[in-house]
């Protein structure tokens, strides 16, 4: 739903254990803004820009939460040798 | 939302009406789970900024969740509290964000706002206000908060993506929405009828 509304970067955090009934949870989400909506929406043809826009996608919560895809890429970088 | 006739609707919105009005009286004994500071202890709010509000203030909780722990409420903010209820989230992120902030809290509920204005008056914040809005339809400029907050009202909110969408405008580029709320953990009724008379329980 968030999705649907135009947020790209948005992530289901917890579970807050403070339930109002037997068949509904309480839970945390946290979404951001986009930097630039208009870009976001493809309206860009800089390079730079498109390539932001394609790291976000990559980065959004899926069959991988956000922390693993970080941290897979964390170690990616670190096994290439790559100096901060 | 799809599905629901205009009946539909007036009828959601009298039930939310029924339940809130006697919420704002006090929150005791209307949900199932802790409400007042043994809810916002639950849920590891602040206790420094917890202690610069008056007790009968934190006695009206009854949010789902903690906001404030999903990200940075920084000085000199402005923050959008929608569904305020009792307004303490607001009083709370009026502390955060100090004199040189601003802090609007919204709810549908006249009797709770009334709550949260006499809320107010007991403390010596001057950087609070409080309005009768719809989500659906803020009467807000584009890009004018720093952060939205929301606890335990989205699942309240008849047509949530316009209400979405409506935070996402009125939110500054890179601007936070920080939502505690409830979600069904089973399929929705298929049964209109069902789905509206328990939509505020």
């Amino acid at each position: 739903m968030l999705n649907e509304a135009g947020f790209i970067d948005y992530e289901l955090v917890a579970d807050t254990g403070f339930n109002s009934s037997p068949v509904t949870k309480g839970v945390l989400f946290r979404a951001r803004k986009p930097k630039d909506v208009q870009r976001r929406r493809g309206m860009s043809s800089n390079p730079m820009d498109r390539y932001d826009e394609f790291f976000s996608m990559v980065y959004q919560p899926g069959a991988l939460d956000v922390k693993t895809k970080h941290l897979i890429a964390l170690g990616a970088s670190l096994g290439a040798g790559c100096r901060p | 939302m799809k599905g629901l006739t205009t009946e539909d609707m007036e009828k959601i919105e009298e039930g939310i009406r029924q339940k809130y009005t006697k919420v704002a009286i006090s929150p005791e004994g209307n949900f199932q789970y802790s409400t007042g500071e043994a809810g916002l202890k639950g849920q590891n709010y602040n206790p420094e900024i917890l202690k610069k509000l008056p007790g009968d203030i934190l006695a009206s909780y009854c949010g789902v969740g903690n906001p404030f722990s999903l990200g940075t409420i920084d000085e000199g903010d402005t923050v959008l509290d929608i569904g305020c209820g009792a307004g303490v989230d607001t009083l709370i992120a009026a502390t955060m964000v100090g004199p040189k902030g601003r802090v609007v809290g919204i709810d549908l509920i006249s009797e709770m706002l009334e709550h949260a204005r006499e809320n107010l008056r007991k403390t010596s914040l001057n950087n609070v206000s409080f309005q009768e809005v719809s989500a659906e339809g803020l009467p807000f400029q584009d890009a004018s908060f720093d952060a939205v907050i929301s606890n335990g009202v989205f699942n309240l909110i008849p047509d949530k993506v316009k209400a979405l969408k409506e935070v996402l405008r009125v939110l500054r580029p890179l601007g936070r929405f920080m939502i505690a709320d409830q979600v069904l953990t089973v399929k929705p009724p298929e049964d209109t009828r069902s789905m509206v008379e328990n939509w505020a329980r």
